[in-house]
């Protein structure tokens, strides 16, 4: 069964290589990934807003993100805000350090007993922040948290439950890209939640696209007045997506 | 007048959940700490995420060597969106291809096979920077 990516906070940090506490930020953020909270969150290389494709730059618009930066000039949280969406939260390591009066981080390919003390508060910052954002509800379409009256996003999935990190890679949020009255329009999500729809035996249809909006409009907004014509080519490319899976299915099957 | 001495920059990749992510950093400090220091300096990837002018100027001025952990190669690509002219590009898959009897495993702190296959990469790179700074090319 394919699901939809559950609730969780992204986290992106700065890495600067060229200071001690761009390795703090990189080490807390693992620590975090890894240790701490890896059922509940994700990453992404920064870079990858630039360099990567549009569902990389969807990022911090799926999951509520934490930006993590090393010093004042804020990349992660620059840049996040610049290429995807506003950080939901925002730390920095030389505050933390300035705040719990810890030594100078020093030594960026191994850090000195400082940085290690850096990397301990900046990741327990850090999971503090991941259970604040886990308790609000965050609207995907616009990129921020949703008030009471906003869709709210699809309960967690208890089964999953594995206990690794997650890095995004190369993988992003999944979109597609799907002409609609002559515009070319990128849209979250879709090919998770056609191939769902799939496997749950939904065939193209009017009762099926009812449903299927439904979804699509969680992830993405849909201009009401535009509505019809975004399900109009939402129906062709499931329609498309279906036949093409089936002629699969047909010919493993022979 | 005297010239400003050339520098080589390197620019590893900002890579957080991969090991060769790990080892592409630290092929990059092991060059410019312990083996060129006179020679070579690091860029931030961050820095070039968002159009940092020093970061643009020293590339504007010194060819890179970028070493990338993943086929997105954000290292080079970055360089090359920031101005700047990648004299080679490393890809860490392919270095452990020639040096299968380094296992790299680790992220946060890298095993014994990673740090092997980062001295390699590392003295591939000082080859290079070595080309480059005695004029006799590097620029691609």
């Amino acid at each position: 069964m394919v699901d939809l990516p559950k609730k969780k906070v992204g986290i992106v940090a700065c890495s600067g290589e060229e200071l001690a506490e761009g390795t703090v930020t990189r080490l807390a953020a693992l620590k975090v990934l890894e240790h701490l909270r890896p059922a509940d969150t994700v990453t992404i290389c920064l870079p990858l807003f630039l360099a990567g494709g549009a569902g990389d730059r969807a990022f911090a618009r799926f999951y509520p993100t934490i930006a993590v930066d090393g010093c004042e000039q804020r990349c992660a949280a620059r840049a996040t805000e610049m290429y995807s969406s506003k950080p939901a939260a925002s730390i920095m390591v030389r505050e933390l350090v300035a705040e719990n009066n810890l030594g100078q981080p020093e030594g960026k390919r191994c850090l000195n007993g400082a940085g290690l003390q850096a990397v301990d508060v900046t990741a327990e910052r850090i999971a503090a922040l991941v259970d604040d954002l886990l308790e609000k509800r965050w609207n995907r379409r616009a990129g921020t948290f949703a008030g009471p009256q906003d869709t709210p996003i699809p309960p967690q999935d208890s089964a999953e439950t594995e206990k690794v990190a997650t890095c995004s890679c190369g993988s992003g949020i999944p979109i597609q890209k799907v002409i609609i009255s002559g515009q070319e329009v990128t849209l979250v999500a879709l090919p998770l939640i056609f191939e769902q729809f799939r496997e749950a035996g939904k065939s193209p249809g009017d009762a099926t696209m009812h449903e299927m909006m439904d979804t699509v409009k969680i992830y993405n907004l849909v201009p009401a007045e535009a509505e019809p014509t975004y399900t109009t080519a939402i129906l062709r490319e499931y329609t498309t997506f279906w036949e093409q899976k089936n002629i699969i299915f047909q010919e493993y099957a022979r | 007048m005297t010239e400003a001495k050339q520098k080589v920059v390197i620019v590893p990749c900002s890579g957080i959940g991969k090991t060769y992510g790990s080892v592409s950093r630290q092929a990059g400090y092991v060059v410019v700490e312990d083996l060129r220091p006179e020679d070579t300096q690091l860029a931030a990837l961050s820095l070039l995420v968002m159009g940092d002018e020093a970061s643009r100027a020293m590339l504007a001025g010194n060819p890179a060597i970028t070493i990338d952990g993943c086929k997105l190669a954000c290292a080079t690509k970055m360089v090359r969106e920031s101005g700047g002219v990648v004299a080679q590009d490393f890809a860490v898959l392919d270095v452990y291809r020639r040096y299968k009897q380094f296992k790299p495993q680790g992220i946060a702190e890298l095993n014994e096979g990673g740090e092997q296959l980062a001295r390699a990469l590392a003295e591939e790179i000082v080859g290079i920077v070595d080309h480059i700074t005695s004029g006799s090319g590097g620029r691609r």
